[in-house]
């Protein structure tokens, strides 16, 4: 099946000279997050190793910390402080060299934004100013000496980046770090030679290339990512005002311009999630760059189509496509489009659940789509290969859904003949009715994934079979259907009781049965009319609320949202925030944050504020509160509400077929295991993780619970410094 | 009382394939094997009539095919059938609906089933014929495309609907024995169990030269001679783009070039 491409995607493997490099392919790994840094290099080696080994061109780190006084703590960012940092990132640039691909080292100084936490240090920025991203940060306002020094930060790290094996060193100036906080008058209120004109406002950037050219010019390409236009209007950078002045100054010491638009504290603008944004969709500023610089451009902007990415280059408004996400969700990507396979490909549904969990702050980053990423090295899983069957046995999945079917796949990608039944006509579970949420509709590529790859494998592993639109099996089907092992993922629901986080109880009066209450999956049936005034009983943390507040007020009905916990609180983590909240404000979507249902009568709602019981503690004996009776209760009419209070595991067969446990050898069942929401409701990627993980470790002593993974830490006597010591010294 | 369904192995077409270097046939490294999708109906019709009836009916699936076969009859085996048959000489590689119809026609005789259900056609050839041709060689009466079946097993008739063009439909009343051509949609195909797939492992199969049937390679001779198959021309699409200015003209060159200006 290789090289069978359409002529139309030759565009994209032509070679490409940026400074003293070649670069193979058009196919370039942004730089992005993935919790390893330099504290894992295992981690960091094997992640990026398997983007080189699918066809990528160049891969870069994460931003990379170039001097403790950018230092980012909580939020995992690579360092290259010193010798030991040099030899951790080593690993990743032998790896990535390996398959013939360029490394890259994308070179962080925070100013204002790095709160240093660990190290204590005070951040150092044109003016003094308070982040607007980081809690309490202010930086100190350079003079000539500090300037100085921070630019050979630059230059030291690009010397050490240089020892490291890296091909190229990129200064980065997206997101409102380092020298944008220079270019842009948000930032830059100074009045001398590096402040006022944007000449001056340029200075700092361009003496800091021409520094880094200098010192390592011959040996690596300088990159430097520059967000053109921070999306604030005059009072920023503007693309065709201060932007493109910079790249005409800037052009001589730059070997390949890296384009991205916004800021930190919006930067959901530049890695958009798919609910906002298309691929592309920074093009109309990347490409006036593109037109004004002598240089080679690359740009990001979740392009997740080859006819896009060919089109593009064919366009002229990028030299070089770049991808964060569409790397994480197929590190195979460009292999796939070389060997023209395009339907393997497993596109980037743009949910931004990898980028939540650095804005979290620590937690290694996962992948709705691809359960493999960041599983590289600490489980063994690589994307696209798999340990053969051990046995003949014969697997049962009931339902599939995310859990189900990515178990399916990986059981047939072994060679395992399963059976994959569920009640819906079509594979992918809950997500058939989620991808019809407004902006939700490229989530449905995580069930075209899937039901392409399982159709494609049922011809290739006899005996397997997808059997959908069949009545719901019960505990004597699955007795008897002659499978060996069984795995059930039945999915969860949503509460019909009003079940919630808060109480963890039921609420008087909240019965889904009734007309004028409804559950989400009622209104995806469409069972029940929904009256002009609708209450949304929130207490989930995540997208439904909001996308069905969306929803209902674009229908024209009038929407009140009473929500016990933080309205869309997980949306911060996947940058969804910011414009989910400017779709509420737009929709007249009214918000009530910190209230929660007492009880409810047809037609009406009682409702209270969490924090009116009155702040003093104390005891008053049993049965008695600790705190005041609180008693902000009031009054508000619906005519129809809508309970997304919580969910819980359809478990129900599971529960059964485990209670006859002493019937499974008489009908030859060797073990039978419950994934995904139907063990306990979870996101769509650690249900989709569930159903991988089972698969690859069906043959292993416990299933149902994941084998332990390799931990990197620092083991105690093991010095991090080279020749250094592990001891503790007192400085007497 | 017995019911014998008639099934094929069809082929299906990869996305990309290339032709057998004769030029009459695509090469078969390209074709993906599966039991013919009316088959699943017509098997499906048996098995209710059987459970329906409680014991006492016997369904026995035959398919003409050579080895790889196999795989179709265990699959229609699995859903639940009793038994199967599977008649294959090196003669059949080209054999036609009449061909096989007139083996068929010599299973009947050895097996004298009380019906026999067909596919309303094969998915992959179409030509609907040999439920037709195996009831003329029979004398026993036919009713095509099938799409809803009230029959008792051992009853002297049955009642059945048939789809027409236009949206009609007609009931009409048949004489038993009858040969049955089962149209898509009659009623819901099962699934096999994974224990139904295991069991049809072990489920008899009667492998049965033309000899055995008393047929020679001369009486199974095809009507007809494919000479060549081939993938037409297709027309040509063209994605214009550029300014509405750019594409305009473009379309106006094309234009002028379909009309030879």
């Amino acid at each position: 099946m290789s090289d069978k491409r359409a002529a139309k995607y030759d565009v994209l493997f032509e070679p490409i000279q940026i400074g003293p490099k070649i670069m193979k392919n058009r196919f370039h790994q942004s730089p992005h997050c993935i919790g390893a840094g330099t504290d894992r290099p295992g981690f960091q080696m094997a992640h990026r190793g398997v983007k080189a080994e699918g066809g990528w061109g160049a891969i870069n780190t994460e931003y990379c910390s170039i001097h403790p006084e950018s230092d980012d703590t909580m939020r995992v960012s690579a360092r290259i402080w010193d010798a030991g940092d040099v030899r951790n990132l080593r690993a990743m640039c032998d790896e990535v060299h390996k398959h013939d691909a360029l490394a890259g080292i994308e070179m962080w100084y925070g100013g204002a934004h790095a709160p240093n936490m660990e190290t204590r240090q005070t951040p150092r920025g044109p003016s003094q100013y308070a982040s607007e991203f980081e809690t309490l940060t202010y930086c100190q306002e350079m003079d000539l000496d500090d300037i100085r020094q921070v630019q050979q930060f630059y230059v030291d790290a690009a010397l050490r980046a240089r020892d490291a094996g890296f091909d190229i060193v990129n200064v980065y100036g997206g997101h409102a770090y380092g020298p944008m906080q220079w270019l842009s008058p948000y930032f830059n209120k100074r009045t001398d030679g590096y402040g006022g004109s944007v000449e001056n406002r340029a200075r700092f950037w361009i003496e800091t290339l021409e520094k880094v050219k200098r010192a390592v010019g011959d040996d690596c390409a300088v990159a430097s990512r520059c967000a053109i236009d921070t999306l604030y209007g005059p009072g920023g950078v503007e693309v065709e005002v201060d932007g493109l002045r910079l790249i005409e100054l800037a052009d001589p010491f730059v070997d390949v311009w890296d384009i991205n638009i916004g800021d930190i504290a919006q930067w959901g603008e530049d890695a958009a999630p798919s609910r906002f944004q298309r691929q592309g969709h920074a093009l109309p500023w990347q490409r006036l760059v593109k037109q004004t610089s002598k240089k080679p451009v690359l740009g990001i902007g979740r392009f997740t189509d080859p006819e896009k990415m060919a089109e593009v280059i064919r366009n002229g408004e990028l030299d070089i496509i770049s991808c964060a996400r569409p790397s994480i969700a197929d590190p195979f990507l460009p292999n796939k489009i070389k060997e023209g396979r395009i339907d393997d490909i497993r596109t980037c549904i743009g949910c931004n659940v990898c980028i939540s969990r650095w804005e979290i702050g620590g937690p290694p980053m996962i992948c709705t789509q691809n359960a493999t990423a960041g599983e590289e090295y600490r489980r063994s899983w690589h994307p696209e290969k798999f340990e053969n069957a051990k046995s003949d046995d014969t697997i049962l999945v009931v339902g599939a859904g995310p859990a189900g079917g990515e178990a399916a796949r990986v059981l047939m990608e072994r060679g395992y003949v399963t059976h994959l039944v569920d009640s819906a006509e079509k594979v992918g579970g809950h997500v058939n009715d989620v991808a019809t949420l407004p902006g939700l509709g490229e989530w449905g590529y995580h069930r075209d994934y899937r039901e392409v790859q399982i159709n494609k494998l049922l011809k290739k592993v006899k005996g397997s079979q997808l059997a959908l639109g069949q009545k719901r099996l019960t505990a004597d089907d699955v007795l008897n259907y002659g499978a060996e092992k069984v795995i059930i993922a039945t999915g969860a629901s949503w509460n019909t009781d009003g079940t919630n986080a808060l109480t963890h109880e039921p609420i008087p009066g909240a019965d889904a049965s009734r007309p004028d209450q409804v559950t989400p999956e009622q209104i995806f049936r469409g069972e029940k009319a929904i009256g002009k005034r609708v209450v949304i009983l929130n207490s989930d943390t995540y997208f439904m609320a909001p996308s069905l507040a969306e929803r209902l007020a674009t229908q024209g009905h009038e929407v009140t949202v009473i929500s016990g916990v933080g309205f869309g609180h997980y949306m911060h983590f996947s940058l969804e925030y910011p414009n989910m909240k400017r779709r509420m404000v737009e929709l007249n979507v009214k918000v009530l944050g910190d209230h929660w249902a007492s009880r409810i009568e047809p037609g009406r709602i009682e409702y209270y504020n969490v924090w009116a019981e009155g702040s003093r503690r104390e005891y008053r004996g049993p049965g008695k509160l600790p705190r005041d009776e609180n008693t902000s209760q009031k009054w508000l009419e619906f005519d129809t509400l809508v309970l997304v209070t919580g969910r819980h595991s359809d478990n129900t067969l599971f529960r059964e077929v485990k209670a006859r446990q002493d019937e499974w050898e008489k009908h030859g069942i060797k073990n039978v295991y419950v994934i995904g929401d139907a063990w306990a409701p979870k996101m769509m990627a650690d249900a989709t993780f569930d159903g991988h993980r089972i698969a690859r470790e069906i043959e292993d002593a416990d299933p149902q619970h994941p084998l332990p993974y390799k931990r990197e830490v620092i083991s105690w006597g093991t010095a991090y410094q080279p020749g250094g010591e592990y001891k503790q010294e007192w400085r007497l | 009382m017995k019911i014998l369904v008639p099934v094929k192995q069809i082929a299906s077409l990869d996305d990309q394939f290339e032709m057998r270097d004769d030029g009459r046939d695509v090469d078969e490294d390209y074709l993906e094997k599966d039991l013919n999708e009316f088959d699943h109906f017509s098997v499906e019709e048996a098995l209710l009539i059987k459970e329906a009836a409680g014991d006492g009916v016997e369904v026995v699936v035959a398919i003409i095919g050579d080895d790889d076969s196999d795989d179709a009859l265990r699959t229609a085996l699995a859903k639940g059938a009793d038994r199967g048959i599977r008649v294959w000489d090196d003669s059949l590689a080209e054999a036609d609906g009449t061909s096989v119809a007139r083996i068929l026609a010599k299973v009947v005789e050895r097996e004298k089933p009380d019906m026999v259900f067909t596919g309303a056609q094969s998915s992959d050839f179409g030509s609907a014929t040999t439920g037709m041709a195996l009831a003329g060689l029979l004398g026993w009466p036919h009713a095509a495309v099938v799409s809803n079946l009230e029959y008792k097993p051992g009853a002297s008739s049955a009642k059945l609907r048939r789809e027409l063009e236009g949206g009609l439909e007609e009931i009409m009343t048949i004489r038993c024995p009858a040969v049955l051509s089962i149209q898509l949609g009659i009623n819901q195909p099962r699934y096999a169990s994974l224990r139904g797939i295991k069991q049809a492992k072990q489920k008899p199969v009667d492998e049965l030269s033309l000899d055995d049937l008393g047929l020679g390679a001369s009486d199974v001779e095809p009507a007809f001679h494919v000479r060549k198959m081939y993938a037409p021309e297709r027309g040509k699409a063209e994605l214009i783009t550029g300014s509405a200015a750019e594409q305009a003209a473009r379309l106006a060159q094309i234009i002028k070039e379909i009309r030879g200006m």
